[in-house]
């Protein structure tokens, strides 16, 4: 559903709709953990520009995302009863600019995991196969973008959790250069690695919805100062001259014929259109050992991120008889298993005697994966890749080979774009059986109107914008 | 990477304030063997003379802002989520005995 689409519709009409239509699918899809009543909003926007690019388009926030008198909860039991005290910056952006805001979108508890199905509500379920996954953390709002409930939804990015949701939904999800925009106001994972982006469904609307959220903010003091471009207004999708590398090492991986199939189908199609695609290998020790180094870096940071969850100054509390016996009790109940087990090796790795050995070992082989990258990126003006071997696994699934290259590369590289903090986004380039597949493309830091651009010619070649997968309550 | 006892990752699990039932850490034990297969994957990078790196970006950012008040929240407002609070005070268990 492009944002083209929904203005056809009256602001007051379209909103409700969406609404509506998110109470009737959430049986079947299990996306949304709060609904946000939208009339204070709509009346609000009387007194607003009808040209704002948002102006009454509904848009969903994962729920990390603090929007003031809101349930926040990022998915967990622990903060199930956090009302937000203020803002984030991306939601003031996205009122200023006439959004209005229906609810948070489940993920991954405070978006640790790939699959969403370890959010306090239970798995969400991909539209096109509902015993399938909808891939993780942002997977709700994935789910809502695709099934045509928002025309836009918010998600955060720490490993691939934008990108990797957005290929198992068949719709557009951005995750842009470190900084570009504010991570202000957002329930972190991995201060490093995180990253705000979105979901649409077309490019158009992307290079919009980056317009509206991109930018310097003095409350995040990572956020970048560079000028936020035209994206929209500049986007063409002429591919004649442009350089794609294809990583091999990621399509080497691919086991899926019928994916490799498409994605080489796609090269040429590129090709016939005057782009320029070479090979590109990076150190392939390096791409094996990416996993772990993400692993390492990502829980370390998220246990110290975490431990203001006391459940004395805010969240749920539970009886004790001093405040050790509170802390642990509430911290037991309020975090999963899966959580628990994230926070115990990412102390592990902060130990003083693990320190040099583990995570000061992961910090530099981060600094020779990113000079590899760049040097990737020094010969081509973007990378290429399937974001996936296949399409989103069964819910069930859990047969994986933790130490096979399909798992190591293929199935977790676009957290090139986490460690290196340069721009990266999946789109829609065909489909498994009934399940879509999505292609990455990584760029340069601060290349987004390049990369749009390459999407967009992309887009214009497969034709698969605007796809949505109704799905009947 | 050293191998761990179940009781070794229940006790670092209490020093991190939760508990761990007995079958999550035996997960974490076993998954333990595959993070020390994956960190050896790790250990076969030479990384002499590599800075760790900490940000993706190493261009400054930050800076000092005036001493101005802003984005002020009241206490009312911060004390909205304390599951228990007095005369502008959080109000936890005695501290001291």
């Amino acid at each position: 559903m492009s944002f083209t689409s929904v203005k056809n519709i009256p602001v007051e009409k379209r909103v409700l709709e969406a609404l509506d239509k998110a109470h009737l699918v959430q049986p079947k899809l299990n996306a949304m953990v709060s609904f946000i009543d939208p009339k204070p909003q709509l009346e609000n926007l009387k007194s607003k520009d009808k040209d704002l690019p948002f102006y009454g388009i509904p848009v969903a926030l994962k729920d990390l995302v603090n929007m003031k008198d809101t349930i926040t909860t990022g998915s967990s039991k622990i903060l199930d009863n956090y009302v937000s005290p203020y803002d984030a910056t991306i939601v003031v952006k996205l009122k200023e600019a006439g959004a209005i805001i229906i609810g948070k979108a489940s993920c991954d508890t405070f978006g640790m995991g790939g699959t969403n199905k370890t959010a306090a509500t239970g798995p969400v379920h991909n539209p096109y196969d509902l015993s399938r996954m909808s891939g993780g953390s942002s997977g709700g709002s994935a789910v809502l973008v695709a099934s045509g409930v928002v025309p836009m939804a918010i998600g955060t990015d720490t490993g691939d959790s934008i990108r990797k949701p957005a290929a198992f939904c068949g719709i557009v999800g951005v995750k842009p250069t470190y900084g570009r925009i504010s991570r202000y106001g957002i329930i972190p994972y991995a201060s490093s690695l995180d990253h705000v982006g979105f979901f649409t469904s077309n490019v158009n609307d992307a290079a919009v919805s980056l317009e509206v959220l991109a930018g310097r903010d003095d409350l995040d003091m990572t956020s970048s100062f560079k000028p936020v471009e035209k994206y929209s207004s500049l986007l063409k999708g002429d591919l004649k001259g442009k350089r794609f590398g294809i990583i091999t090492n990621v399509t080497n991986a691919i086991q899926n014929k019928n994916t490799t199939t498409q994605f080489n189908n796609l090269c040429e199609k590129l090709k016939a259109q005057g782009a320029i695609v070479s090979e590109i290998t990076l150190n392939d020790d390096l791409m094996k050992a990416m996993l772990p180094t993400y692993y390492v870096i990502a829980n370390a940071e998220a246990t110290a991120n975490h431990s203001n969850l006391d459940s004395l100054r805010f969240g749920v509390q539970l009886e004790g008889k001093d405040n050790e016996e509170v802390m642990i009790a509430s911290r037991t109940a309020g975090f999963g298993p899966l959580l628990r087990k994230r926070f115990v090796i990412g102390s592990y790795a902060l130990f003083t005697e693990n320190q040099d050995l583990i995570f000061r070992k992961a910090q530099k082989v981060r600094r020779l994966i990113v000079e590899d990258v760049k040097k990737a990126l020094s010969e081509v003006d973007c990378l290429i890749a399937p974001a996936s071997s296949n399409g989103a696994p069964l819910i069930e699934d859990t047969q994986i080979d933790q130490l096979s290259s399909e798992y190591l590369v293929a199935e977790n590289f676009m957290a090139l774009g986490n460690f290196s903090g340069y721009p990266s986004m999946t789109l829609p380039f065909g489909f498994d059986g009934v399940l879509p597949l999505g292609v990455n493309l990584t760029c340069k830091p601060f290349e987004e109107r390049l990369m749009l651009d390459l999407a967009k010619g992309i887009e214009d070649l497969t034709q698969l914008n605007d796809l949505i997968c109704e799905v009947k309550p | 990477m050293e191998k761990h006892s179940k009781a070794y990752f229940i006790n670092l699990a209490h020093q991190l304030r939760f508990d761990l039932t007995d079958k999550e850490a035996q997960d974490i034990v076993d998954e333990f063997s595959i993070l020390i297969d994956q960190m050896n994957l790790l250990n076969t990078i030479d990384t002499t003379g590599v800075e760790p790196m900490v940000y993706p970006f190493e261009e400054t950012t930050s800076f000092m802002r005036e001493d101005l008040v802003d984005h002020v929240l009241s206490a009312q407002e911060a004390l909205k989520n304390a599951p228990s609070s007095k005369n502008g005070f959080f109000i936890t268990k005695k501290v001291v005995l």
